[in-house]
């Protein structure tokens, strides 16, 4: 080591080559750096790119966390919210009386669920909230909600839990009587809004009664969720 | 008011079926039930209706083996706290005037389906017959049953 040192020629010539060196070690480590940056920034843009497209179901900006409300689900059993937590949900209120809204609903949502793939069908949840708790048991719930799909969860509680649900989403329900009908007979007006929380139990979207007809969308903003995550 | 009326209603129908040989100036297309599950009590009758003729003409109601009783209903929109709210009335009866269409559909007017006796499943067939005017014009007809009618 110190025999090459002392000479001088040795010395310029290992000079010049650790330049030589240098130089490509920099321009590779550089190329390589500024490739992984490049692809960075992609991978960071087109991420941004899918979190500013429009949603087709009206946006919370930023995303809520969603109030975990406390229900009893159609098997009698204590439900709440969070323990859906990892999944995405899809809810709306109504009541089994109800001819026209919430059939109607119902069947829209099947058809999202149906057309989702089947990986896609096993993240998501959807919950259909009694406004009528006093005709709405569990029992009529487990008859009514799953023949739309299996999967569905008919959900009920107390007045006061319903309320405070309701509430927390914004939704109103007023029940209405006939006049000179018999006070068991009544109709329930009802908010038809459809409630979307994300995976991480954020209120990330509203859909209106409307909206739920087209399918492809919804699909589509269900699957973007799933991908930005 | 339509309700109280309506045994009576049933019972003329018989009658004008028999037919004074007029035919209704009335065109009904897609008219379809919403499939419901047992635990349901009620469900509704969607339909487009033509009225082909000179004199204005009111859809009354309704009647049919699988229901004691089916009114017409309006659907309300309205906004409370900034959000929407439906709901529905009976009426008794939904205008159509000469030349015009009437159309019921899902989150729309409808017919209101009560006190469901059978629960007819998504594929049958069912007996409907629509009352009009003062319920002795009535127009029978056979309508398939659907959990969502085709788009």
């Amino acid at each position: 080591m110190s025999k090459t040192l002392s000479t001088p020629s040795g010395d310029r010539l290992a000079e010049s080559r650790t330049a030589r060196i240098g130089w490509r070690v920099y321009v590779t480590v550089g190329s390589v750096l500024f490739a992984l940056l490049c692809a960075f920034i992609l991978t960071r843009y087109t991420t941004y790119r899918k979190v500013q497209e429009k949603f087709y179901g009206q946006a919370l900006v930023p995303a809520k966390d969603a109030f975990d409300f406390h229900l009893i689900d159609q098997n009698g059993k204590l439900f709440q919210l969070s323990q859906l937590h990892g999944k995405l949900v899809l809810f709306s209120f109504g009541f089994t009386h109800c001819p026209n809204i919430c059939p109607t609903t119902l069947s829209d949502l099947s058809k999202i669920y149906r057309a989702l793939p089947e990986k896609d069908q096993g993240k998501m949840q959807v919950l259909f909230i009694s406004v009528d708790p006093q005709r709405d048991r569990p029992e009529i719930l487990k008859e009514y909600v799953p023949y739309f799909d299996a999967s569905f969860v008919g959900l009920t509680g107390n007045s006061d839990q319903i309320a405070e649900t309701a509430k927390a989403y914004g939704a109103s329900y007023e029940i209405v009587h006939t006049p000179g009908e018999d006070p068991d007979v009544y109709f329930v007006n009802h908010s038809t809004y459809i409630y979307l929380i994300n995976p991480d139990g954020k209120w990330q979207l509203i859909y209106n009664f409307d909206q739920l007809r087209d399918t492809e969308k919804i699909v589509a903003d269900i699957e973007r969720i799933h991908v930005v995550k | 008011m339509l309700k109280k009326f309506s045994p009576l209603l049933i019972s003329l129908s018989l009658f004008a079926t028999n037919g004074l040989g007029d035919e209704l100036p009335i065109k009904i297309e897609g008219a379809w039930v919403q499939a419901v599950p047992r635990a349901a009590e009620a469900t509704a009758a969607y339909m487009t209706v033509y009225n082909t003729g000179q004199k204005p003409i009111q859809l009354t109601g309704g009647s049919s083996p699988i229901a004691t009783k089916i009114e017409p209903m309006v659907t309300t929109r309205e906004i409370q706290n900034g959000h929407q709210v439906m709901g529905m009335e009976t009426v008794t009866g939904l205008q159509i005037a000469p030349g015009e269409t009437l159309v019921l559909k899902p989150g729309g007017n409808h017919l209101m389906i009560m006190n469901l006796t059978s629960h007819p499943k998504e594929g049958e067939q069912v007996k409907l017959t629509i009352h009009f005017d003062s319920g002795n014009e009535t127009i029978d007809l056979e309508v398939p049953v659907y959990k969502r009618d085709p788009k």
